[in-house]
């Protein structure tokens, strides 16, 4: 079989972060601090990782808010140096960390694009060569000659991804940045990452969106507590981790509530009718329908329009509303039918204003966990 | 030799840098980049009107002498003074971005060393039309500023990263500056100080009264500066270059944390 070249090199890394509740800055307190060194507190934010990414490969960090893996990506970035051991990495490295970094407000697009670029290492001849491309990329010439202070927030991030893009380095580390601008540069980005990875160029990405993992990467490594707890095929690594997610919920639940400082999390979700829909006789019955998500089994989906509730509701499947909230609410669903439907009679009404209000109810301690409203109008003749 | 590699990969980032340095500083003022000639001008104004009367028998050519000893100054106090902060002040890039760290100090030197090399021609003016002519000597002039650019630079890299760890070192720094500015002879002569042990070897030690009196040398007296001495504090700039960088080096790792 033939050995691929190591593009990133990790071994033995540790990293640790200084945790000083007031960190000396000036000389007074470097003075008065110096008796009490050892009061420092060091939290280990990534522990003994070793890695080999292979050149060309396409691989996703992937694990929950703290767990270290953008700490490991500012590390292959050299923003960031080990406390223990070392990591390597073999080629040009781009970073898109932080989209726009060392934008200047007053100069033009084309000035930044510049400025920008010549941050990642390029000359102004390769700038050059690449500025068309960049420029189309972006689809912004219309404006690539006004200050980008001018720019809205989405042209902004276009901007900035187009020139990261198309740095052309070998190894692309990028941080959670698939969400930029509109669905078709979006679907834009996609297609150019899709085609990067065919290429033989190295690209690393943090993610929560599990989709654009399994899609993208062929490769997904998961950090856990600082650790590489799975590495391999998305697919599984994705999957195990989920339940990984599911077990700490209900971990943290239980450690809650012996503590006895519990707190309900629920959504509660009105997808029609929307807000301010008039009605008119023309019809008898209108339809109420939404879904609820809640980490908590003895809690009850309460519907009432104005002071009435309805009791005779179904439950439906909705996927991509479990696909939307895999993550957050991982061990508490079940089942996918946290979707609910029901007809209601509207002739029993008066004219005028009326209200839905849909809630979770928690049997328990009987309280309301969360609730949503929705006012709409019955009106004897059609509004115009 | 991993740094000039970088700084050839990096050198669009570079002239950029510089670029924006030596504009950026006074943009958004109607006068713009001319104050940083006005500035040092003003100063020898004051200077002029007051000194006379303050040390009494003044010399020949004190407002020729001044501007040989101010502008050089200005160049070593605007250095240091923007190098301290430099790091600092690219703090949103600095944390994001990687990009060889040296940059930042590099540039604010070579900044300030493209303007002091214009604001030679204002030197090469007065002593031109004050009558004193000019000579050969001026040949000398790039290593001069070359040896005071790496005195400069030394310095910046170590006071720069140092600024990251500890705020309070540009304080410092300001208040040493003003305490150099009167153990320099930029205001006086040496030969005011003759008989005083402690000030000759203060002028001796200190690198800007060597590079100062050179300045004179060449720009005004036509003559050449101790040329031994002058190498030996070169030599020392060398060194100091390269231990400042290599401080700079070792703490550069910090920098995304502590900033």
């Amino acid at each position: 079989m033939e050995e691929k070249q190591n593009a990133i090199e990790v071994r033995n890394l540790s990293k640790a972060f200084k945790v000083a509740y007031d960190k000396p800055t000036t000389l007074k307190e470097h003075l008065v601090s110096l008796g009490k060194r050892n009061q420092v507190e060091r939290r280990t934010v990534l522990e003994n990782i070793n890695l080999d990414i292979k050149k060309g490969e396409t691989v996703a960090l992937i694990g929950t808010n703290g767990s270290g893996k953008s700490t490991l990506l500012k590390l292959m970035t050299k923003i960031l140096y080990p406390t223990k051991g070392t990591l390597k990495t073999y080629g040009k490295v781009t970073s898109l960390l932080e989209l726009g970094a060392g934008f200047h407000p007053d100069f033009t697009g084309r000035e930044n694009i510049y400025f920008n670029a010549s941050i990642f290492g390029l000359t102004r001849d390769e700038i050059d060569n690449r500025i068309g491309d960049i420029i189309e990329f972006s689809e912004l010439e219309e404006f690539i000659d006004n200050p980008i202070r001018t720019y809205s927030s989405g042209m902004y991030m276009r901007l900035a991804f187009s020139i990261a893009i198309n740095v052309d380095a070998d190894i692309l580390l990028i941080d959670e940045i698939l969400a930029v601008g509109d669905q078709h540069f979006n679907d834009k980005c996609y297609k150019k990452l899709r085609e990067l990875r065919d290429s033989d160029k190295t690209i690393v990405i943090v993610s929560h969106s599990l989709d654009a993992v399994k899609d993208l990467c062929r490769r997904a490594i998961w950090i856990y507590k600082g650790h590489v707890q799975l590495d391999g095929d998305p697919n599984y690594v994705i999957n195990e981790y989920l339940n990984q997610i599911a077990l700490d919920h209900k971990e943290t639940r239980k450690k809650q509530e012996k503590e006895g400082n519990r707190k309900n999390r629920g959504i509660v979700f009105i997808d029609g009718p929307n807000s301010f829909t008039h009605f008119t006789p023309t019809k008898n019955h209108f339809v109420i329908r939404g879904w609820s998500l809640c980490d908590y089994e003895d809690a009850e989906l309460r519907i009432f329009v104005d002071e009435t509730q309805i009791l005779d509701y179904i439950k439906i499947s909705r996927p991509d509303v479990i696909e939307a909230y895999i993550q957050e609410f991982a061990g508490f669903i079940e089942n996918d039918d946290v979707g609910y439907e029901c007809s209601f009679d509207i002739s029993t009404l008066s004219f005028g204003e009326h209200h839905i209000r849909v809630l979770l109810y928690d049997l328990i301690n009987n309280v309301e966990i969360t609730d949503k409203d929705v006012v709409f109008y019955y009106d004897p003749v059609e509004v115009i | 030799m991993q740094l000039f590699k970088d700084l050839y990969m990096y050198r669009e980032l570079l002239k950029t840098n510089i670029k924006k340095e030596i504009r950026g500083k006074y943009k958004g003022s109607a006068l713009g980049i001319l104050w940083s000639f006005i500035n040092p001008l003003l100063q020898v104004v004051v200077y002029a009107i007051v000194f006379p009367y303050i040390m009494r028998g003044s010399m020949d050519n004190f407002l020729i002498y001044l501007v040989c000893g101010i502008i050089p100054w200005t160049f070593f106090t605007t250095v240091i003074g923007q190098g301290c902060q430099t790091i600092r002040a690219n703090a949103g890039i600095v944390k994001k971005v990687y990009f060889p760290r040296e940059i930042l100090p590099i540039s604010v030197v070579l900044s300030g060393l493209i303007n002091f090399l214009i604001s030679c021609v204002i030197i090469l003016l007065f002593v031109f039309f004050g009558g004193l002519g000019i000579s050969w000597h001026l040949i000398l002039l790039p290593i001069i500023a070359l040896f005071q650019s790496l005195f400069s630079l030394g310095l910046t890299f170590i006071l720069s990263a140092l600024n990251i760890y500890i705020k309070d070192t540009e304080y410092i720094v300001t208040f040493i500056l003003n305490m150099a500015f009167y153990a320099t002879p930029i205001l006086y002569d040496t030969s005011l100080f003759k008989g005083n042990i402690f000030f000759q070897i203060i002028f001796k030690i200190n690198p800007m009264a060597t590079f100062i009196n050179g300045y004179r040398d060449i720009f005004m007296f036509h003559q050449l500066p101790d040329m031994q001495w002058m190498m030996l504090t070169g030599l020392f700039c060398a060194l100091l270059t390269v231990i400042g960088y290599l401080i700079f080096k070792r703490l550069e790792k910090g920098f995304a944390e502590e900033i």
